[in-house]
């Protein structure tokens, strides 16, 4: 146990440096200006190991104090990580003036309807709430960059290295946050040690792939493409669906030659 | 372990496998705008073959040979218009597809698109795929019948020449976009 406990030490004390970093490194290379919410978000988590550090020196590291200081500056954390996640979305499929149209509504819908369900079937004990809303909100942001993939991947959309490195990042902290917090719930304080160690090792993996994805200055902006008038989809579309309905009444034909013709 | 624990643990998994498998595929894209200039004879190309493999599936054909050939050649002819019907219908899907991609490209490039036609299309494609396997899988088991695959050329070569319309005019403003771009470079704009 108390080598676990010495090496989480060590690896916060990582974090914190990878942190000051990451932000000395946006700074320097002028794409705090590029990614505000991801820069705010990084500051934010800066400034709350900071608070922590210092909270576990003035009470000990399970005391209420520490607990509820935690848990408060968590809150805003996950707010700041939720906007970060706007930000990439927004940047990604920003561009496609339509298809951004379409994503934002679904993006947003599903995250409400993710965020509920993740916290009616934890059954709103609200001695958990905490954890709970954690996983919700990380799941959320979980189900939000998977669905911003698959619509990058449906429509074939360009996607910068460096927002894609960001993604990802935010994808694998929130997955290992997810799992976390079903474990520690299952297993309670038994797991507690490792849950954190787990959690920064997790944490610790984005850093470094966030450090790595703005390394280089990002372009100022991206032209956007040339945009169709809106005739052709509007003419294009429903033809496109029409032949394909009857591409399948075709197949369906083929597969079933004894079915009537409609 | 309670039922949470698998439950979360099974969403996390799915939706790893989701991520992964849409995440190999944004690597190294080309923007849409770019790969509007691709050449529209897309569901032209295998439309050419029709009236060949037409005469390769007719039945006429298949009673002639069995009449006057031995069950050995007439097992191998069997065999190699199997592979026909198969290839055919490969390759019309594959026309299909591409077909598919520039419908996309077009949606993508829209100012405005219909959540109930991008939907549908998600459906139908889904659709498509699940039945092309299924006829796929009677004609490798030999149980269904050369399928009439001039029904099918007819759908794709109509939708080709709708787009060649739309692909004409994406050139044209992908044309005047990189005008654009390069005058605003030529006044030192920083548009990387």
């Amino acid at each position: 146990m108390n080598e676990i406990v010495a090496f989480g030490k060590m690896l916060w004390g990582l974090i914190v440096f990878l942190e000051a970093g990451l932000l000395a490194l946006l700074l320097y290379r002028k794409n705090h200006r590029k990614f505000p919410f991801f820069f705010t978000y990084v500051l934010i988590a800066f400034l709350q190991s900071v608070v922590l550090m210092v909270s576990y020196r003035l009470w000990a590291f399970s005391s209420s104090n520490a607990v509820r200081i935690g848990w408060g500056t968590q809150g805003i954390v996950i707010l700041g990580r939720m906007l970060a996640v706007a930000e990439i979305c927004r940047r990604v499929l920003g561009r496609y003036r339509g298809i951004w149209a379409l994503a934002w509504r679904m993006l947003v819908g599903s995250a409400v309807l993710v965020l509920l369900y993740a916290l009616a079937i934890a059954g709103f004990e609200w001695q958990l709430l905490a954890l709970n809303a954690d996983r919700g909100l990380e799941l959320t942001i979980t189900v939000v960059l998977v669905m911003l993939f698959l619509f990058a991947h449906y429509y074939e959309l360009a996607m910068d290295p460096a927002v894609r490195s960001l993604a990802i990042g935010f994808f694998l902290y929130s997955c290992f946050a997810v799992l976390n917090d079903t474990i520690l719930e299952s297993w309670k304080y038994r797991y507690a040690p490792l849950w954190n160690l787990v959690g920064m090792l997790a944490y610790l993996a984005s850093l470094l792939l966030w450090n790595w994805a703005v390394r280089k200055k990002q372009p100022e902006f991206t032209l956007e493409p040339a945009l169709l008038s809106q005739c052709v989809y509007q003419a294009l579309a429903p033809e496109i669906n029409l032949r394909l309905k009857l591409l399948n009444e075709h197949l369906n034909r083929i597969l079933c030659p004894e079915a009537r013709r409609p | 372990m309670s039922l949470f624990f698998y439950l979360f643990s099974g969403l996390i998994g799915l939706l790893l496998i989701l991520f992964l498998w849409s995440v190999r595929s944004t690597r190294r894209r080309v923007p849409p705008s770019t790969r509007a200039g691709v050449p529209d004879e897309c569901g032209r190309r295998n439309m050419a073959y029709l009236p060949q493999i037409r005469q390769a599936l007719a039945k006429t054909d298949y009673e002639f040979l069995s009449k006057r050939a031995s069950r050995e050649i007439v097992r191998r002819v069997r065999r190699e218009r199997r592979s026909v019907a198969l290839g055919y219908l490969a390759a019309l899907r594959g026309d299909f597809q591409s077909l598919l991609r520039m419908a996309r490209v077009i949606a993508a490039l829209s100012p405005e698109v219909a959540a109930v036609h991008e939907f549908e299309r998600l459906r139908l494609t889904a659709k498509f795929a699940w039945q092309y396997e299924m006829i796929r899988w009677k004609l490798l088991a030999g149980f269904a019948p050369g399928p009439r695959l001039d029904g099918l050329s007819d759908l794709v070569s109509g939708l080709s020449v709708r787009l060649e319309t739309a692909m004409k005019e994406l050139g044209e403003r992908a044309a005047a976009a990189a005008e654009l771009a390069s005058s605003m470079n030529r006044r030192g704009l920083d548009v990387a």
